[in-house]
């Protein structure tokens, strides 16, 4: 049984890092530990936790600025924020449901996997919202890394390097975010019966009017049914947002309609139902169903990924949704076909990076969570882990298999 | 200038194998790419923060990443620094040479690779500037968002470098945001890529360590970034206010009311005049501050925003509203805008201050920056982001005269502090380089900027890239010259 | 920017001018995207702001002209893009010039530039002559490719590509008498090279006025406007030639009034402009010579003055070509295009419109390389836009161009007498 490190204060937590880096002892690090079953295995000798460093420390609504410890509930930011009409930009997925874990996600949680949900396309990820942070370095130094302006180009932006870190650099104690004001309103609008490479199609059209889609997903016909209950209109589902003040999405509303009608039959959603449904597309709602089926995330450009999933039909059983226009592949694996296979299709349809979010432990413990990096890239990154970690305690194996 | 901010003393090997170091580069690279006579070095001295110069050892122009790749492998052996360089117009000098390095041009590199309007990327040349990626896009609809004053002339690369800013990124954020992917080629010759056309990357974020790394860590060559589907109408209106603290607050409350204007640029009065005088934008001259709000959308969207917008202003006392009524009107008002700085060099000599401030310590770091300066018995002009509260005082002073010049600097210096003590930071948009750098203690204590040496050193642990940059001599390790 | 002279060296009036200039200059670098050379080399050295270091490095230390620092003032278009671009006012146009004459002072050029140049300097402002030289350049053209193929001899392999094959012939002038109530008297620049490489300009321009009520003067004696030898620093002789025309067109006052004295060519333009300028030292000039630069307008500068009335749309669309000397020299930008509009042609702007066609004077004699990459790029730009005419108003432009195209290439003033009455422009038929 592993040592449990629960600091409440900021040097308590940096006294607990430097003992174990005198002890060459590795540290399992985590928030609320609702997405440790990211990345490889961790075999560590104690673990470490920012849950007891909790609370929002400053929030100005009018500078559009928050900062909170680490270990606050992102249920606790997010009730803040609704209280003053506001939101995080890059709607954070929550993984409990599609991972099987339960507890709080935290805030710092968030940051360090940089974690973020369909509007992450147009409005950015985690990292274009995080702002500043105070974290420890592995020598057990308490520091901060930029600052609480949205303009900081004050030495090297290693805010930018903790983001999505996941936990192997520092360990988060205190993050600034930005923030937006909650839009108004909202509706989807749905195209009914595009096969995959047609909604490709129309969502490259719905990016390229003036009307600020915020949302652009494609539902196939597999996982239609999944969703709002299955109350869904018939056939794949291609649906597309519009946030903002009433009057306006009203507008655009029918600018999109317009130009999109002679593409499929079109229908739409109201605000409430449409929260629902972009809700349930960021938790990857088709896919909680309780199993452990290997399930991945694959970032690609957008018009290749129909392609890559076409490619990839012909080699494995696949069941699949599309988000970000088409450049998110949310995959679930029927059988378990190595990750070689996938990454090697998506290398030959245009690249980009495939991440194994869920699996059993055996497959886990045999297949590469990330996508494999060059043998240049590989060995950056292995130095500027030495610099922030130097003895290595961090989430050792963490980013890749060894 | 008095040369108060010293460069590192020059390796006296380079120097010595000079001769040997220009025979060999003229051996890597055909005979246009090559620049050593002495008077050619001249105009490679500085940039845009002319108040210091060091002549390079030799100007190379590649045309390509291999051949960069070829003269930083060649480098990196025989330990010769290098210095890249986009299009020169770094603000806070940090595309200034020194007598032992080599400076790396990326100005040949100016060919846009690709335009993909499907994925909404365009790949581009290191050495593309900045406007041409939106002139060759806008035809089709889409634009380049980060919009940095300088976008007509300054380079893809440099914008990287320095994480370039922009009047407009208060909705569509900076370079790191907007970027995607970029070529680069490593200290020791290495060419590797990070990113692409898909979101987010394997690994550790390297691309956003890179954005803003100063030249630092490698050297960018290619850069596949972010297209933007162009709004329907964007419109710029100008508000005139009897103060500039009015003005300062009306920014506050827009932004607390939850508006976001594209963009919220502020203009004192001697900014006004100086601007007015050269782009005739028909700025009103009978106001001690303007506010320039652009808001975008349909015409109904743009009307709900700016009848809420004006009646915050009212509140404010605003004295004029003008709304632009054409195109050219609305170019007008930006062109007064973008070339606030240049347009300055009419009336005198200035250096430009960048730091950011907490929008609610706007007015009073405004009031404090005209007793600072006015206290050294200089003048000062503001134009700046007011929207996320990036400042740009210009100091006004006499270069020919070396204690004014000393003045300038030390006015300056002193209201960089005063950005950190209001919570902000030394430089928002326009980098560290050497103006900035021993005042990086002010914002960061050792052990951090310790941390954020030790990554840099991940990347050139002999120190030969940008050597002079970024971070102060003194408590150097002894590998980067320590003094 | 900081400068560093001496008081001495302030005391002469070309180093103290400079001087000035260049403290308005504040490094920002603006001037390099917009110009030609930079955007085709990439090297700093050959951009504005690269020659006006140089410029500075050289006049502060009281240096002769180098090879080195000759070879990038002598790229240099004098387009003026850069003065267009400037925020901070930097007046390059002068700047330039006191260096070329530095230049041409200090520096002794190689046997071959330097006879090309002589031959140059010696042949265009002359008609005569540069018509006889156009004779023996048909003659020669089969040996230009045989020319290019050795460094030193590029130049009069360019000359030979752009002599015409042939040239037409000016028509019998009939003094007309005017048609309507007189509304001014103008004198129209006879210069030297358009009229024998394109009479059809002014015919048209004479014609035009007449029926428009203006009364054509024709002042015995003027002649190149001296821009050609201007441009090459050869500073007395552009002053001889501009103080024989001040001389010609101050008596014309004198004895019959002029309202204005029109150009048809706008490098002439610019410089009979900066006439007052170039004479201010000239105490015996000074004053006559500004007087002159104040009555010279572009022919459309005058014309928009005249409210041509609207006609209705001939359906044809011409791809309007700025001309350097028009856009960035004179800052004349609007009134050629208006015009264009008014009298019914559709009107495009093609892309890069600010950049250089590459003729520049003798440029693309003495720089053939760099102007022909202009040369391709602008006519790339022109052909985009599928018009069916070009219209522009400088004589180096049509001939740079038309050299590069099929399109057909007209001055703006041929277009305007066609649609208010006069004969269809020879090139369009």
């Amino acid at each position: 049984m592993s040592l449990l490190l629960v600091p409440t204060r900021e040097e308590e937590a940096a006294d607990m890092i430097r003992a174990a880096a005198e002890a060459k002892r590795s540290l399992a690090i985590s928030g609320g530990n609702t997405r440790s079953g990211f990345g490889q295995q961790v075999e560590a000798q104690g673990v470490l936790r920012s849950a007891g460093l909790s609370g929002i420390v400053a929030y100005d609504p009018a500078e559009m600025v928050l900062t909170a410890r680490a270990g606050t509930p992102v249920s606790e930011i997010e009730e803040a924020l609704a209280e003053n009409g506001q939101m995080l930009a890059f709607e954070p997925m929550d993984h409990r449901a599609v991972m099987g874990t339960v507890g709080e996600p935290t805030i710092g949680g968030i940051f360090a996997t940089n974690t973020s949900g369909p509007r992450r396309f147009v409005a950015g990820a985690a990292r274009d919202s995080l702002l500043g942070v105070r974290y420890i370095n592995g020598r057990g130094e308490v520091l901060r890394a930029g600052g609480r302006v949205m303009k900081n180009v004050t030495g090297l932006d290693l805010v930018k390097l903790l983001a999505g870190s996941f936990g192997t650099l520092g360990f988060l104690t205190e993050v600034t975010f930005r923030v937006l004001p909650r839009p108004q309103d909202q509706r989807t609008i749905i195209l009914s019966g595009l096969d995959d490479g047609e909604a490709a199609r129309a969502m490259a059209i719905a990016m390229s009017l003036s009307v600020e889609v915020s949302g652009a997903a494609h539902l196939p016909e597999s996982v239609r049914g999944r969703f709002l209950n299955g109350n869904l209109s018939d056939g794949p589902a291609t649906v597309l947002r519009l946030e903002g003040l009433a009057a306006s999405v009203a507008v655009r509303a029918q600018k999109l309609v317009a130009t999109l009608q002679s593409l499929a039959p079109i229908s739409q959603l109201e605000a409430e139902e449409s929260r629902v449904l972009w809700q349930e597309i960021r938790d990857v709602k088709p896919y909680a169903d309780g199993t452990m089926k290997p399930l991945w995330r694959v970032s690609v450009a957008p018009t290749s990924g129909f392609q890559l999933v076409a490619a990839l039909r012909l080699q494995a059983g696949i069941d699949c949704f599309y988000d970000w226009q088409g450049g998110l592949l949310w995959m679930r694996m029927e059988s378990e076909p190595e990750g070689e296979l996938v990454r090697h299709v998506m290398h030959q349809t245009g690249g980009g990076h495939a991440t194994l979010v869920r699996a059993s432990d055996d497959m886990r413990a045999t297949e590469n969570a990330f996508e494999p990096l060059p043998a240049a890239v590989l060995a950056l990154q292995a130095r500027v882990k030495q610099q922030l970690d130097p003895a290595g305690i961090f989430n050792p194996g963490k980013m890749a298999r060894s | 200038m008095s040369d108060v901010i010293s460069f590192l003393p020059p390796r006296e090997k380079v120097l010595a194998r000079r001769s040997t170091i220009i025979a060999d580069l003229a051996d890597l690279l055909p005979a246009d790419c090559l620049v050593h006579e002495p008077r050619e070095l001249v105009p490679f001295e500085t940039d845009a923060f002319v108040a210091y110069r060091r002549l390079p050892l030799a100007v190379v122009l590649p045309h390509n990443t291999a051949q960069v790749a070829a003269v930083l492998k060649y480098c990196h052996r025989y330990g010769v620094p290098v210095v890249p360089r986009g299009a020169g117009t770094s603000l806070c000098g940090g595309a200034i040479p020194q007598e032992d390095a080599v400076v790396i041009g990326l100005s040949k590199m100016s060919r846009i690779l690709e335009v993909d309007f499907a994925n909404r990327t365009a790949t581009v040349q290191a050495g593309v500037t900045n406007l041409s990626i939106s002139d060759t896009v806008g035809p089709e609809g889409y634009f380049y968002a980060p919009d940095p004053s300088s976008q007509l002339a300054c380079t893809i690369g440099g914008n990287i470098a320095m994480n370039s800013g922009g009047a407009h990124c208060l909705k569509y954020g900076v370079t790191t945001n907007n970027l995607l992917g970029v070529k680069m080629v490593l200290m020791d010759g290495t060419v590797i890529d990070l990113g692409g056309k898909h979101l987010d990357s394997a690994g550790y974020d390297l691309l956003g360590l890179v954005c803003g790394s100063e030249g630092q860590l490698g050297i960018v060559t290619e850069a596949t970034v972010r297209l933007i589907a162009k709004p329907e109408g964007a419109r710029p209106v100008l508000f005139g206010f009897t103060s500039s603290e009015e003005a300062g607050a009306c920014v506050a409350d827009v932004i607390g009311a939850g508006i976001i204007p594209v963009a919220i640029e502020f203009m004192d009065k001697p900014a006004i005049e100086i601007c007015e005088a050269f782009a005739k934008a028909g700025y009103p001259l009978d106001v001690e501050a303007l506010l320039i709000v652009e808001v975008e959308g349909s015409e109904a969207e743009m009307e709900a925003m700016l009848s809420s917008i004006v009646e915050i202003a009212r509140r404010h006392g605003v004295k004029t509203v003008r709304e632009s009524q054409s195109a050219t009107e609305a170019a007008l008002i930006w062109k007064g805008r973008k070339s606030a700085f240049g347009a300055t060099g009419r009336i005198a000599d200035y250096i430009c201050m960048d730091g950011t401030v907490p929008l609610s310590k706007l007015s009073y770091v405004l009031k404090r920056t005209s007793e600072i300066v006015e206290g050294f018995g200089l003048r000062v002009a503001n134009v700046f982001h007011a929207g996320d509260g990036n400042m740009h005082p210009l100091i006004l002073f006499n270069a020919n005269d070396p204690v004014e010049a000393a003045k300038a600097e030390a006015a300056g210096n002193e209201i960089l502090k005063l950005c950190v003590d209001a919570g902000g930071c030394l430089t928002g948009e326009h980098g560290v380089g050497i103006e900035k750098r021993d005042l990086m203690l002010h914002q960061y204590t050792r052990a951090e900027l310790d941390q954020q040496i030790r990554v840099r050193e991940a990347f050139d642990s002999q120190w030969l890239l940008n050597p002079s940059k970024v971070f102060p001599l003194d408590g150097r390790p002894q590998t980067a010259g320590a003094v | 920017m900081q400068t560093n002279f001496t008081a001495e060296q302030l005391a002469d009036p070309h180093v103290a001018e400079s001087e000035a200039i260049l403290r308005r200059c504040v490094h920002c670098g603006f001037c390099t995207a917009t110009c030609p050379t930079y955007v085709t080399l990439g090297n700093e050295l050959d951009s504005p702001r690269g020659r006006i270091y140089l410029i500075k490095d050289m006049l502060e230390n009281g240096r002769a002209a180098d090879a080195q620092v000759v070879k990038h003032l002598d790229r240099c278009l004098s387009c003026l893009a850069c003065t267009t671009t400037c925020p901070s006012g930097v007046d390059y146009m002068h700047l330039i010039d006191n260096a070329r004459a530095h230049v041409e002072n200090t520096y002794r050029r190689p046997l071959m530039d330097r006879l090309i140049r002589n031959v140059l300097a010696f042949v265009l402002p002359y008609p005569s002559r540069f018509r006889a030289a156009l004779k023996l350049a048909r003659i020669g053209k089969p040996f230009g490719p045989m020319l290019a193929g050795f460094a030193p001899l590029k130049p009069f392999a360019a000359m030979l590509t752009l002599a015409p094959v042939t040239l037409p012939q000016p028509l019998p002038q009939q003094s007309q008498p005017l048609a309507v109530a007189k509304r001014g008297r103008v004198a129209i620049l006879t210069g030297c090279a358009q009229p024998v490489l394109d009479p059809r300009i002014n015919e048209a321009t004479e014609r035009l006025l007449t029926r428009l009520g203006v009364e054509i003067a024709r002042p015995k004696g003027e002649g190149c406007c001296g821009a050609l030898v201007h441009h090459m620093g050869r500073e007395e002789q552009a002053l001889n030639f501009a103080r024989r025309n001040v001389d010609v067109w101050t008596r014309e006052i004198e004895e019959r009034g002029l309202d204005a004295i029109i150009i048809t060519a706008s490098g002439c333009g610019t410089t009979i402009k900066d006439y007052g300028h170039m004479l201010r030292l000239d105490p015996s000039y000074a004053e006559k010579a500004r007087r002159i630069s104040a009555l010279a307008k572009d022919i459309t500068e005058y014309l928009a003055t005249l409210d041509l009335p609207p006609l209705e749309s001939r359906g044809l669309t011409v791809a309007y070509h700025s001309a350097c000397s028009m856009q960035h020299g004179q800052k004349i930008t609007l009134q050629p295009k208006a015009l264009l509009r008014n009298a019914g042609f559709a009107v495009r702007d093609p892309a890069e419109g600010h950049l250089c066609c590459g003729s520049a004077g003798t440029y693309n004699i003495l720089q053939p390389e760099i102007s022909a990459q202009l040369k391709a790029r602008k006519v790339k730009n022109i052909e985009a836009t599928k018009a069916n005419i070009i219209a522009t108003g400088n004589i180096g432009c049509m001939t740079q161009i038309a050299s590069g195209t099929a399109m057909p290439i007209v001055h703006t003033v041929e277009l305007l007498d066609w649609a208010y009455g006069g004969p269809k422009p020879d090139k369009l038929s």
